[in-house]
């Protein structure tokens, strides 16, 4: 007759806590020192500090000091440590014969040890966040939610983390190798998505960004916690930051908390059923669980030489231009040969033993060859439609082009346009792909296209392309490049997104045309610029005025801010290209300027970039075809001579930049 | 008490027990011998409740060991390798034994506590040497009143006199509770001291298992003496091993004594000694046949 087994064992629990209390210990001090301690410290001065003078309440002070607190981070460190301790006995052979010999069962085992770690690991939150709430409260805070929903999300965390640290420790018989598994199984996903993004970023047309736009996902939860899961605090201060003017706050992803509590539950009881089922003999294996032994061995060379395939393929096209396809059959044997070899080399972990060349082994190593064949297969064959992959226009918050400028589209229009000339570039894919053979020396540049999508997606294509001006260039590529060329050339497409949204309502605030004069006092070339001191505000701002005008004209006419598909960047290589910088200043206080760099590369929602603007710099790449403006420039005294405008060619010929003899003497 | 029916148990391809059987009367001090990798602690793993086996049933009183908490609160372990808790010392694993078994007797326990005066409670148990670490296993184990106690290679580090004060705590608990003991040993002359039962394990099977006595009796060491050359033997004598000396021939055979002198006398002999066997010496005939190298056993 079998007895019935209890779920907590009170002997144990107090073995538990007398092993780990001093974890617990530590772990509440360092969060005294982060929460209530550096609270104290902080509003020890609040009638007359710095932020009193710009007006934070102490209910401000409080949002942004949890706003800023670490919360999934501690809580994975935490979660390892304890449970780690608690269960150390799983990885020590006299340990774990000797306790599951005691007269206590292992749903007894599991659920104290549990409790002891969730003590151990909950109760200096717990403590914390009542000292913290009295010290706020003494000190007049309220809001104090905002206190208890930060250890809200720690104990949610800490649990989470937890459950994997358990199943990481049920998953092998080594405490080294379950505290790496536990760092894998948290990455995982991470890990994954990285390994296929790296592999299309090496093999598939226009994946080379791959890497770039990663958006964390709720399977990564320690990066996913803390952007999503959050006290948030949003003190708006007046435009020179000196005086707060308002103040939002808000308690963020309540509702992805309650998953992942539901899957801590689920990763827990899970992780007891490994540990009902575990044979005790396996302490000191590499992999305890017999169903993890061909994942771990297949998943490992799967992912691995997936990577390492395109990395060879990738490597030996750095020495010789290879063709798409002859890249992706390079790809695919690499992978199967480093697969097959990295599939035994984990057997021999797993079995302790180099006689790992048998029949079974030979059946899972075929598995994984096919598997790594099907995938690189079906990445070649875009099979699930990423190389091709245009989204839907219902699905985008913006859309964006990249050549020398950003633009970035939010018009539904525009972003049709930009979707249909992505689609019209993919049609004709196979020289498109090839270009670095079929033209290998003609002149190349790369430019992107991004999607924003409206649920946080990033998509993002980076292809290469030639010069389509170049004689040698086929029709057929000139047909699926030019129309994007012709699209991000369009003049007031250049005026809405190359000097921005408020090009026709701000005024210039700001202008300054450079000229180099060689000097003879201090032998060598001087930058000079008229900043004309002597003109009010207003008289210069007309000045700027009229010689923006004239650069509008320059841009109607097709002469400024003109994109190619070749390899300079604007200057150094154009020949009218002039040397002479120019730039100014839009300033709309009313409008605010919508920077389209910013958001194609996704800084807009960074701290820094994410209070309104209302003036912008803009540097404009002037050329000698660009009369209206070099003329009014001239008209308004911003340079004498027509001897001061000179091209890249003729600063390096007077300079001796071209190797030849400079016409004045340097100052060595 | 033990009842252990066809078990079966594998690691990997390696059969560490062959369908074995065993059995232990209650009250029993039960001696399980065997060569190194006999089974023996395999086995006993599987009575702690440790391992669970392949196939076949392990019982205690008539019950599956395996996850039964209350049935292991009435017995107790010293392994060969004991644990102990980081940084407890012989007070706290004397709460934690007084908290898991329920019939642990903490009078008892400072009554032993007595008979070891080299012991200080107070002392990590960890950083006693090994043989006060093994008394303090005995003190717990014995306080904890058992109906049955499982010991690997229980004296190992112990002294002589240390030994025996260990075996008479244990033989009074025997005799005054009807204590049950397995214990698994190399030190076989030890065991012929203490043990009324013996079995002898090799290769994951138990090859006999009898009482002390029925074992003594089972093998029997002749020397005889004839005036010319040894006649044959009568067939119902089985010969295990055969040594002449000259015109002394020493037998081992098989089966009880008297048998075999009667048939040995029928042949007239000049001169004939029933000799005992000790343990030691059946242990290593018994297993002769199995194959074993004699030299790995370590007395």
């Amino acid at each position: 007759m079998q007895s019935k087994t209890s779920f907590f064992n009170m002997a144990l629990f107090k073995k538990n806590i007398s092993r780990t209390w001093i974890a617990g210990l530590l772990y509440f001090i360092l969060l005294m020192l982060m929460l209530p301690v550096s609270f104290i410290i902080n509003t020890a001065h609040s009638e007359d500090d710095w932020m009193a003078e710009m007006g934070y309440t102490m209910e401000m002070r409080l949002y942004e000091h949890m706003a800023y607190q670490p919360t999934a981070s501690i809580a994975i460190v935490v979660a390892i440590v304890v449970t780690g301790v608690t269960f150390w006995y799983l990885f020590n052979r006299r340990d774990n014969y000797m306790m599951h010999a005691f007269p206590v069962g292992r749903k007894s085992l599991y659920f104290t040890g549990l409790l002891s770690s969730f003590v151990v690991a909950i109760v200096p939150v717990l403590l914390v966040s009542i000292f913290l709430t009295i010290a706020a409260a003494i000190s007049g805070a309220s809001g104090l939610g905002c206190i208890w929903y930060w250890a809200l999300i720690v104990i949610v965390s800490t649990c989470l983390f937890m459950s994997v640290a358990m199943f990481s420790l049920m998953t092998t018989g080594q405490i080294v190798t379950a505290i790496i598994f536990y760092f894998i199984f948290n990455f995982l996903y991470i890990l994954m998505e990285i390994a296929f993004r790296i592999t299309a970023s090496l093999l598939m047309f226009g994946m080379s960004a791959a890497l770039n736009g990663i958006n964390y996902k709720i399977w990564t939860p320690i990066f996913f916690i803390g952007n999503k899961i959050k006290v948030i605090s949003n003190v708006q201060t007046d435009e020179m930051g000196n005086r707060v003017i308002g103040f939002t706050h808000e308690f963020i992803g309540g509702k992805y908390l309650a998953i992942y509590a539901v899957a801590a539950v689920v990763i827990f009881l899970v992780s007891y059923l490994m540990y009902s089922r575990k044979k005790l003999e396996t302490v000191l294996d590499f992999i305890a669980v017999p169903f993890m032994k061909p994942i771990f061995s297949v998943g490992m060379s799967f992912f691995i030489s997936m990577v390492a395939g395109a990395y060879v393929a990738g490597m030996i096209e750095a020495v010789k231009p290879l063709r798409y396809n002859a890249r992706y059959a390079i790809a695919i044997v690499s992978a199967i040969i480093i697969g097959i070899i990295i599939y035994y080399a984990t057997q021999m972990l797993i079995e302790k033993t180099l006689r790992v060349f048998r029949l079974k082994n030979l059946v899972h190593a075929c598995i994984y060859s096919l598997a790594a064949l099907v995938v690189l297969l079906g990445m070649r064959f875009d099979v699930v439609k990423i190389e091709n992959k245009i989204p839907n226009a219902k699905d985008i918050a913006w859309a964006g082009i990249s050549d020398h400028y950003e633009m970035v589209f939010t018009n539904p229009d525009e972003i049709e346009q930009v979707r249909k000339l992505h689609q019209n570039f993919l049609e004709d894919k196979k020289e498109l792909r090839d270009v670095s053979v079929i033209y290998p020396d003609t002149d190349s540049t790369r430019y992107s296209i991004r999607y924003k999508l409206k649920n946080g997606d990033i998509i993002i294509r980076d292809y290469t392309v030639v010069d389509t001006e170049a004689p040698e260039v086929s029709p057929e590529y000139v047909a699926a490049t030019q129309p994007i060329l012709d699209f991000i050339n369009e003049p007031s497409r250049i005026k809405e997104h190359v000097i921005g949204n408020t090009w026709n309502t701000g005024e210039i605030t700001q202008m300054t045309f450079s000229v180099y004069k060689y000097n003879d006092n201090i032998l060598d070339y001087e930058y000079q610029a008229n900043s004309f001191d002597e003109l009010s505000t207003n008289e210069k701002k007309e000045k700027y005025g009229r010689v923006y005008k004239a650069l509008l004209k320059d841009v109607d006419e097709g002469k400024v801010f003109v994109q190619k598909f070749n390899g300079h960047d604007g200057y150094e290589y154009d020949e009218e290209a002039l040397y002479n910088d120019f730039d100014f200043t839009i300033t709309d206080k009313e409008h605010p300027y919508f920077s389209d760099t910013e958001h194609f590369w996704d800084y807009a929602d960074d701290y820094f970039n994410s209070y309104p603007r209302y003036e912008q710099n803009i540097t404009v790449s002037l050329n000698k075809n660009c009369d209206n403006t070099l003329k009014a420039l001239k008209d308004e005294g911003f340079y004498e001579s027509d001897d001061d405008i000179l091209t890249y060619e003729e600063y390096d010929s007077q300079t001796g930049g071209d190797g030849g003899e400079p016409i004045h003497l340097y100052n060595d | 008490m033990i009842e252990v029916n066809n078990v079966t148990k594998k690691f990997g391809d390696f059969v560490a027990l062959d369908d074995l059987n065993m059995n232990v009367p209650k009250g029993a001090i039960y001696g399980l011998v065997g060569p190194n990798g006999a089974g023996k602690s395999t086995i006993i793993r599987h009575l702690c409740g440790v391992y669970k086996q392949d196939a076949g049933q392990v019982l205690i009183d008539g019950q599956s060991v395996y996850e039964n908490e209350a049935l292991k609160q009435r017995y107790t372990i010293i392994p060969d390798d004991i644990f102990y808790f980081t940084q407890a010392n012989t007070l706290d694993m004397m709460k934690f034994y007084k908290n898991m078994y329920p019939r642990f007797d903490e009078t008892l326990f400072k009554k032993i506590m007595d008979c070891f005066p080299a012991i200080n409670p107070k002392k990590m148990v960890r950083t006693l040497s090994k043989g006060m670490q093994k008394q303090v296993a005995f003190m717990l184990s014995i306080a904890a009143r058992p109906e049955l106690m499982i010991l690997d290679e229980p004296v190992d580090g112990l002294d002589p006199v240390m030994r025996r004060q260990i075996w008479s705590l244990i033989m009074s608990d025997v005799a005054e509770n009807g204590l049950t003991v397995l214990v698994s040993s190399h030190n076989l002359r030890e065991l012929e001291d203490v043990c009324d039962h013996v079995g002898i394990m090799n290769n994951g099977k138990i090859l006999i298992e009898r009482s002390l006595d029925e074992l003594q009796t089972s093998i029997t060491k002749v020397q005889i003496a004839f005036e010319g050359e040894m006649p044959a033997l009568p067939p119902e004598i089985k010969v295990l091993k055969k040594i002449t000396n000259g015109r002394v021939h020493t037998l081992i055979v098989k089966g009880e004594p008297r048998a075999a002198e009667h048939a040995i006398g029928q042949m007239n002999p000049l001169l004939m000694d029933i000799l005992p066997l000790t343990l030691e010496e059946i242990f290593i005939y018994e297993l002769g046949g199995e194959n074993y190298a004699v030299k790995d056993i370590i007395f």
